[in-house]
């Protein structure tokens, strides 16, 4: 027959694309269930091709001869003479197909026409030929569509978890709390929220430690639960969501469910709350733990299924009034255990470096033992990375010269694209070597590993509440720990686990790791609890309580940020921060630049700090990327070099787009800290309009008009459809990795030559990796905007970057390092700072003050002595930092530098004076020495003035923002700007020579005068200091002596070397403001000052409110109160009297 | 509960589950295309194509048992038959099909042995 179809069809020709098109006329037009254009019609027509060509090859080989078929078919009926089933005497493989299509209407149709269509047309046989083609398709997509739902199911059925479905369902039906407790690879993931799903609860949130996971889960589950293209399934992180009124289960972080609770104190939007991986105990999981146990007392239907590896599950039932508790098998292979324990000679002392032969000798060993064709890669536990890069060292050498592994490290330091590479496959006879931190214990699985190697040890962060410090030190892991990491080993199949201590060890493990909540400064925590109207931090029943001098550390130190007041309650400042999902110090310093005109700055600089450097490391040493970085950084500090980078980037991007990435490289740069950034800074933008501390969003007349509106909306549109594709491809095959991957990487990623180097493969993969990400990038945000915004902060002038480095100095306070007096003749290297509470720190490598540590040093021409070791000169700085973290020693990172006593004396919380004010000491440990009384008292009532204004100001947009919903009026701009411009003056063109040293156990001991009699008291009666400090009122201090001025300044409470009367000794003073000229005391001068105003001003004062009474009532209509904080009064103007106004107070200023 | 009150279609053979949306020959907006038998349909949830359908099974036109569409369970040769019936009927089905079952029969047997 088909002979015959050949015949009839001589000018038909299959490949030619009208003949296909023809046929397209009859089976795939518009309304048909495949469409022509859609990719199923591509498909089809490629499944034709293959189909014709198989059945061409059926034809020669002549293996389905019907004829002979027949006949056999014939007698077999008549055999069996049971019940006939009535099938076809003729097989065909088409009766196997439980489809058909009807196309006769269109058939007839063309039928009739065909008198003048050509004779080129389809014949009846191409027509069948098309459709057994299309039947055979059909069948085959079906076919392949329930394979995998089978193929699902099956995988469903095969897990631990599978068999207690019914059991899991019922308890939670019955128990308000359930905990079920499996170990890895159990399902118990992916599986409980779907059986709770399917047994009809409705609103299931499912807490995920790492944002990585909820992604992947709600992937996995929505598709488990033939969702995927559905939102039945979704999940919540910081900057992305997939939810949807539909969505019934939400993988979600634990932070974000607190923050949900934050606003929707009873869950009430939940039916099932599911908290993943308790057993890990992170501090927002054992917290959250702690608020949803409270919150079962108001929420009867809630209920609670907390899930957990079989590791101390009695803790979490007991937490929870013994909770029931089902307990799920694992599915692990066995695995080998060995104890290795490292030899004496080969055990390294705290400072020397790892000694690696312990584990060559591994290498080796499994070289010797196991033959290459097995396949099995190796995961290498150590606890930091400079072992880490010890250890690859020397492994890489072996690699190279046996050609049989592939060495790896994995780190969280490391690019995203080099953390990516350990889950590509080794080609045949080669195995990874993978050498991890513990991030391979829980948040990094990999599949495929068969030996395990354990050094035992961990670099675990602490918290040393006394200096603020955090410390991260190495320590033996807990048993739980070690199980966890052999069971990597166990995944895929019987593995074996090198412990590189002896057994004995083992067993002197603790044997749970200490819980986060006892290792970390609570600030966020306690700040939170506060918000969330929780009581007394110390009476709050957590599962393990944290320590009450880590709580008590954390409440003194908000009070000092002033986040909550003396009385340990909220205060504006405090519930904003609160809700900020930022560290205090980052929330601190978005609140202050909120204040200022740098807000973009701000955004950028507190984006910065809150995502891991997007400065690679490895980077560090490459000397491409170092000169290409060069320009990038500032010698101003670290935050200003991330501004710069940031502010570059961002301009690379509008020009560039896509070839951001390329210069990202070329700089060391990990691209994905930039785009989250980008999304941080958003986010806060958001944050603080809707505090209303931000102006609402002025329509950016870029954008209004509506050409460019309509130009955006298809771009989005076409965004949306790549982003789309991308998912759709997305999960692709793993490359194969070549056999020399380890040894470039490290330190090549800066160069262009990385790209070139690659594999087609690989260039593919990066290329479609770089348009999701500025997809998303465009997606979310206008660039246009976005550079108008950096336009803002760039190049700014050294006037906004004295007031950015003010801002940022009392964000990090009291983080401040002093640089010590002989730095000038110590090396780069060796450069030490101090800061209160920890002496003889160093600047971290990253740090530009490490490489450029001269700008921190006094200048010889701007030194005079002022007695032994004392250097008095107008250009001290201090660094204040973001942290300190010791590791081998105690490193500063972050840093910005400010001028030393305008600083102090701007952010300081104490700040005491001697009596002529020419010696003060700072936070009890910084004292500076001015040599002109003249110009001391100077300084410090003009500190005093501008701090007085800026805390005002502060205040009252704060209590704005209060107030929900008010238009942003708090600070008129002029007020703010008249502030700043008294800030941006002092701190640069004040010109006093003054030493700069810290204090020693010695000098503090009698550091104070302490009270004094009453006698003594009468003699300085206190001045009524009112004016200049509103609301404080100069009393005697009772520790310190002296008078307690403002809530920071003591004034005269220094045991002098000088006589005590110089407080009284009236010196004759000329007022620059006024006539006044006559003898005062030094406070008293301080006093006239800030009352004082210059003529100008006080003429205004007269001048002005008589004008505002005086104005018609048609005037009124257009007069509005304003505010003079000059005049300090209300005054009814119109706006451009009040613009009058200003403009007289400006120049009568100078 | 919405979820609770959907169909549910079981293979009484080898228990495959999943909820179906339609039984009957002629699927919501397939146009051109019947099906030959009474089947169980829904969505098919492996396409982003909202239209296409999956046929999860149907019932066995001897025994009316009802089989998914897997060929460990059931087969269609102009009309549906649960393995069972075939095994029962086998010298009916052309050569072609006796023979791929028997393969099957012995691969499997091999897989457990």
């Amino acid at each position: 027959m088909d002979s015959d179809g050949r015949r009839h069809s001589r000018s038909w020709d299959w490949d030619s694309p009208q003949c296909r098109a023809q046929l397209d006329e009859i089976f795939f037009r518009q309304h048909d269930y495949i469409q022509k254009g859609s990719p199923e019609h591509k498909e089809f027509w490629a499944f034709f091709d293959r189909f014709q060509r198989f059945k061409t090859k059926r034809d020669i080989s002549g293996s389905g001869g019907a004829g002979r078929k027949q006949d056999r078919e014939g007698k077999d009926s008549r055999r069996s003479g049971k019940m006939d089933l009535g099938l076809p005497k003729e097989y065909d493989a088409r009766y196997r197909i439980n489809v058909s299509v009807c196309t006769r209407d269109i058939e007839e149709r063309l039928g009739k026409s065909r008198s003048w269509q050509r004779s080129s047309g389809p014949g009846s046989q191409e027509i069948s030929d098309c459709r057994l083609a299309l039947l055979h398709f059909l069948d085959f997509s079906q076919k392949q569509s329930f394979g995998k739902l089978a193929k699902l199911r099956q995988e469903q059925k095969n897990l631990p978890i599978f068999q207690y479905r019914d059991r899991i369902v019922a308890l939670v039906q019955s128990h308000p709390v359930v905990v079920v407790a499996g170990d890895t690879g159990c399902g118990k993931s992916t599986q409980v929220p779907q059986y709770l799903l399917s047994s009809g609860f409705n609103h299931i949130a499912c807490t995920q430690p790492r944002r990585i996971a909820c992604i992947s889960l709600a992937k996995r589950v929505s598709f488990e639960s033939l969702n995927q293209y559905g939102s039945k399934v979704g999940y919540q992180i910081r900057f992305e969501t997939t939810r949807t009124p539909a969505t019934k289960l939400l993988f979600l972080t634990e932070g974000l469910l607190l923050r949900q609770i934050q606003q929707d104190r009873t869950l009430a939007q939940y039916q099932v709350v599911i908290v993943d991986e308790v057993h890990e105990r992170h501090l927002h999981c054992d917290f959250l733990l702690g608020v949803l146990r409270s919150l079962l007392a108001d929420r009867p239907g809630l209920h609670l299924v907390l899930m957990s590896a079989t590791i101390n599950i009695k803790l979490f039932s007991d937490y929870f009034s013994s909770a029931p508790v089902l307990q799920v098998p694992g599915r692990l292979f066995p695995i080998q255990v060995i104890y290795q324990p490292i030899p004496p000679e080969e055990q390294s002392s705290r400072s020397e470096k790892l000694d690696p032969r312990p584990y060559l000798r591994i290498l080796q060993g499994i070289d010797q033992r196991y033959p290459p064709e097995e396949r099995g890669d190796l995961l290498l536990f150590l606890s930091g990375v400079a072992e880490i890069s010890t250890v690859q060292e020397a492994c890489q050498i072996y690699a190279t010269h046996t050609r049989r592994w592939i060495v790896l490290p994995l780190h969280s330091t490391l690019s995203l694209a080099q953390q990516d590479k350990v889950f590509d496959i080794a080609p045949p006879g080669v195995r990874k070597c993978i050498i991890s931190t513990n991030i391979a214990e829980t948040s990094v699985t990999i599949d495929g590993v068969r030996f395990v190697v354990d050094s035992g040890k961990v670099k675990e962060m602490s918290f040393d509440p006394k200096a603020k410090m955090q410390r991260l030190q190495e320590f033996w892991i807990s048993r739980a720990s070690s199980e966890q990491r052999k069971g990597r080993a166990g995944r895929t199949g019987p593995g074996v686990c090198y412990r590189l201590y002896a057994e004995s060890d083992y067993n002197a493990f603790a044997p749970y790791s200490v819980p986060e909540i006892n290792r970390v400064a609570l600030d966020s925590l306690i700040l939170q609890m506060k918000s969330m109207c929780l009581g007394d931090p110390l009476s709050f029943v957590f599962i393990d309580p944290p320590p009450a001098a880590s709580i008590q550390t954390a409440v003194t130190y908000l009070k000092e940020q002033g986040a909550l007041d003396s009385h340990g309650e909220l205060t504006s400042i405090g519930s904003l921060l609160a809700q900020l999902p930022v560290d205090v110090v980052i929330g601190k310093m978005l609140v202050l630049g909120s204040l200022f005109n740098l807000v973009e700055s701000v955004l950028t600089v507190a984006a910065a700090h809150s995502v891991q450097s997007p400065f690679l490391r490895s980077s560090q040493h490459n000397p491409d990327c170092a000169t290409a970085r060069q320009p990038l950084h500032s010698n101003h500090g670290d935050p200003f070099t991330l501004l710069n980078t940031f502010n570059s980037w961002v301009e690379v991007k509008g020009e560039r787009g896509g070839g951001s990435r390329k210069w990202c490289r070329r700089r060391g740069l990990e691209e994905q800290r930039l785009y989250e950034m980008v999304n941080l800074r958003r986010q806060f933008k958001d944050l603080l309009r809707s505090h209303g501390l931000l102006e609402s969003e002025y329509s950016a007349s870029s954008g209004s008009d509506h050409g460019k509106r309509r130009e955006r909306l298809t771009e989005r549109r076409k965004l949306h459809q790549l982003k789309r594709d991308h998912e759709r491809q997305e999960g692709s095959r793993r490359k194969v990795l070549r056999l020399d991957e380890g040894q470039d990487g490290e330190f090549s990623s800066g160069s262009d030559t990385e790209g070139a180097g690659k594999g087609k493969n690989d260039k593919e993969g990066s290329g479609q990796d770089m348009d999701i990400q500025e997809v998303k990038f465009k997606l979310r945000h206008n660039v246009s905007e976005l550079q108008e915004a950096v336009n803002v902060s760039q190049d700014l002038s050294s006037r906004q970057q004295a007031l950015l480095k003010l801002l940022l100095c009392r964000g990090f306070y009291p983080q401040l390092a002093l640089p010590d007096e002989h730095n000038s003749t110590r090396k780069d290297s060796e450069q030490v700072f101090h800061t209160k509470n920890k002496q003889g720190v160093v600047i971290h490598p990253t740090s530009v003050f490490a490489t450029d540590p001269e700008v921190l040093q006094v200048p010889e021409d701007d030194t005079r002595e002022m007695g032994p070791d004392r250097k008095g000169s107008s250009k001290h700085q201090l660094l204040a930092f973001v942290t300190l973290l010791e590791t081998n020693k105690p490193y500063l990172s972050n840093c910005v530098r400010v001028p030393a006593l305008q600083a102090l004396l701007l952010v300081a919380n104490s700040v005491d004076s001697n009596a002529d004010c020419t010696r003060l000491v700072v936070d009890g440990w910084l004292e500076l020495e001015l040599r002109e009384p003249e110009e001391a008292l100077k300084v410090l009532s003009t500190a005093l003035t501008l701090r007085a204004e800026w805390e005002r100001l502060l205040q009252a947009q704060l209590g704005q923002s209060t107030q929900r919903g008010a238009a942003f009026q708090g600070v008129s701009r002029k007020v703010m700007e008249k502030l700043s411009e008294g800030l941006v003056r002092f701190l640069l063109y004040t010109e006093v020579s003054y030493s700069l040293r810290r204090l020693t156990a010695f000098h503090t001991q009698n550091l104070y005068i302490g009270p004094r009699s009453e006698s003594e008291l009468f003699h300085t009666k206190a001045p009524d200091l009112n004016p200049l400090f509103p609301g404080a009122e100069a009393k005697p201090d009772p520790i310190k002596g002296g008078l307690h001025v403002t809530s920071f300044f003591t004034y005269n409470c220094l045991a002098d070397s000088k006589d005590l009367y110089s407080e009284c000794l009236r010196m004759f003073w000329s007022c620059p403001n006024c006539d006044l000229y006559m003898p005062l005391t030094p406070l008293e001068r301080m006093q006239h000052e800030a009352s004082c105003r210059p003529a100008g001003e006080q003429q205004q004062l007269e001048e002005e409110p008589q004008g505002g009474r005086a104005g018609s009532s048609s005037v009124t209509s257009l007069t509005r109160v304003y505010h003079c904080d000059v005049c300090n009064e209300d005054l009814n103007l119109t706006s451009t009297e009040i613009l009058k106004h200003k403009k007289q107070h400006m120049y009568s200023a100078k | 509960m919405a979820s609770h009150c959907r169909q549910l279609f079981i293979c009484q053979l080898c228990g495959l589950n999943s909820p179906y949306t339609y039984y009957g020959q002629k699927p919501p907006n397939t146009r051109a295309i019947v099906l030959l038998e009474e089947c169980f349909v829904t969505k098919d949830p492996f396409s982003p194509d909202k239209e296409r359908f999956l046929v999860l099974g149907s019932l066995c036109s001897l025994c009316s048992t009802r089989v998914c569409a897997g060929s460990d369970c059931s087969l269609f040769y102009t009309k549906r038959f649960c393995l069972q019936c075939v095994n029962k009927h086998f010298d009916q089905f052309p050569h072609q099909i006796q023979t791929e079952l028997a393969k099957k029969k012995q691969s499997s047997k091999a897989a457990v042995s």
